[in-house]
């Protein structure tokens, strides 16, 4: 795959990730693609965590993934990024996130997710007074 | 030797320098007006603030490694997927997997961006 091609495949991901669009996330992740988080130190699979995606966005009335800083290398890419989510009592938080994902045959094989838990507690903001 | 190689080495340098608590080896990789940001803080620090850290933290514990050095590299830097073992004076051993992303510029790293979880880190720390 090109640079161009990776790039753009890593924004697609991005984008179907925002809209909640699962058919595509099922489309351009391969069977085998694997997705392993530092905050459980374990992978899961393509459908594991397609199955978790709507109970992941429970706690938020939006998300979107800004401030993307993609490099691509020969199979993948890290992308730096800012999530932005609004949560149902109205309260504004970001995480600042970096993903390292491989890519083969125009699909992503693999996801290594890094982010810092503890800043969930202000991400997430209070109760609603 | 390629861009590839040369970002490749570099990276190797800074951990090993890292590894050996060798500040002067560490200030070798960065350029002049180096900056780090890390995730834990969301706040950038100059070159003599990270070196000055990098002096006092070989003090905090007995021994640091990088270990399991999983780098890509691309025009104008490069990415680290790491397991930092850190052996306390106790020496009790904490494992803490992190992502470090690089921008290089003549040779030198300008940026250093580190991306970690603080709270994983702390549990496993109190845990044993």
């Amino acid at each position: 795959m090109t640079e161009y091609e990776i790039r753009e495949l890593c924004n697609e991901f991005f984008d179907a990730y925002q809209d909640g669009r699962v058919d595509v996330l099922r489309r351009i992740m391969s069977d085998d693609c694997i997705v392993w988080h530092n905050v459980f130190g374990r992978e899961t699979t393509r459908d594991e965590n397609l199955e978790a995606y709507p109970n992941s966005y429970s706690g938020q009335r939006r998300r979107t993934y800004n401030d993307r800083v993609i490099n691509a290398f020969h199979d993948g890419f890290v992308i730096q990024y800012s999530l932005n989510g609004v949560m149902h009592t109205g309260h504004k938080g970001a995480l600042w996130i970096c993903i390292v994902g491989r890519v083969r045959d125009g699909k992503i094989t693999r996801i290594d997710e890094y982010m810092d838990t503890s800043k969930f507690a202000a991400w997430m903001g209070g109760p609603r007074a | 030797m390629s861009i590839d190689t040369d970002h490749r080495k570099l990276c190797h340098a800074l951990f090993d320098a890292l590894e050996a608590g060798d500040v002067a080896g560490v200030d070798e990789c960065y350029a002049p007006d180096m900056t780090m940001w890390i995730n834990v803080s969301g706040e950038t620090i100059t070159r003599e603030a990270n070196l000055d850290a990098v002096d006092k933290g070989r003090a905090l514990h007995r021994r640091r490694l990088y270990n399991d050095r999983n780098i890509n590299t691309f025009d104008d830097g490069f990415v680290v997927q790491y397991t930092t073992h850190v052996v306390a004076h106790n020496g009790t051993e904490v494992p803490l997997s992190a992502c470090l992303v690089a921008e290089v510029r003549d040779g030198k790293i300008s940026k250093l961006f580190e991306y970690l979880d603080t709270t994983q880190f702390r549990s496993r720390a109190k845990t044993k």
